[in-house]
């Protein structure tokens, strides 16, 4: 019971900054929002039993993505547009398929038998990192995973700051980077 | 009454819906970014709220794969604005119908 009040309490805080993300016309509210939405949602993880996700979601989602968001915000005057209409013509046809697609599934969804299943396991530090770095022959082998994880990190890192670079070697960049 | 994973699954549908409306209808294209990055957090949950109603060892590895979602998505996240920087940088602009003309 008490469970079910603060997964609502969670819930409606989840969606209401969601609804929020969707509404407002500044990016930097919807950034904001979108952090709110994100820590809700980590609450709600760490409530069914899963803290170490909800601490990754914090440090990952709502701690490096949005100040990452926020950042670019701020850097590129995200608001220029903001005169702008925020939905054009096609967003009338857009709403509604999004809405049925949510019906659907939403109908698939009730009519499905679900229950917890009271074995299921917490998702704690400790056994979540001893089945990701279970090294033995016979284990899950998540591990390599978490290699190639580094490795697609570490390439999206090079790609970003290739792309988003100054074009260095022509002798008017280097002025203007100078000039700032 | 008790908390069931259906309602779980609900509020993940919810939020994948509204991610995925900002996407596709929403013109300012930090907008866009940010509707997938919702769309992504709301598949997280339904993982873990499925996670839930499986017996003790499969239960493990739905509390995993959210952790290679979530990485992913910081890679989508350094990438894309990567990406965003250079468009912005060519037009000035954030509105994604300035950028319409690759359309056939």
């Amino acid at each position: 019971m008490l469970a079910l009040i603060y997964f609502i309490i969670l819930a409606v805080i989840a969606l209401g900054a969601a609804v929020c993300v969707f509404l407002s016309r500044h990016p930097l509210y919807g950034a904001l929002s979108l952090v709110t939405s994100m820590v809700a949602l980590a609450g709600i993880y760490g409530l069914i039993g899963s803290p170490f996700l909800g601490v990754v979601q914090i440090m990952v989602y709502a701690g490096a993505i949005m100040m990452l968001v926020t950042f670019v915000i701020m850097v590129l005057n995200g608001a220029r547009d903001s005169k702008t209409p925020m939905f054009d013509k096609v967003s009338l046809f857009v709403i509604p398929a999004v809405l049925a697609l949510a019906g659907l599934v939403g109908f698939a969804l009730v009519r499905a038998p679900l229950a917890f299943d009271a074995t299921a396991l917490r998702g704690s530090v400790a056994l979540t990192s001893r089945t990701l770095f279970d090294v033995a022959q016979t284990g899950p082998g998540y591990f390599v995973l978490f290699e190639v994880l580094g490795l697609l990190l570490l390439s999206a890192m090079v790609a970003a700051v290739l792309l988003a670079k100054k074009r260095l070697g022509s002798v008017d960049t280097e002025n203007t980077e100078e000039s700032h | 009454m008790e908390l069931q994973p259906i309602y779980i699954q609900i509020l993940a549908l919810a939020i994948f819906a509204l991610g995925l409306m900002t996407a596709i209808s929403r013109r300012n294209l930090f907008f866009v970014l940010m509707g997938v990055e919702l769309a992504l957090n709301a598949v997280n949950l339904s993982f873990i709220g499925f996670a839930k109603t499986l017996p003790a060892d499969m239960s493990v590895a739905g509390q995993i794969v959210p952790l290679f979602s979530i990485a992913v998505a910081a890679a989508e996240a350094c990438v894309g604005f990567a990406m965003l920087i250079l468009l912005f940088r060519k037009k000035e602009s954030v509105d994604s119908d300035n950028y319409s003309n690759m359309k056939g």
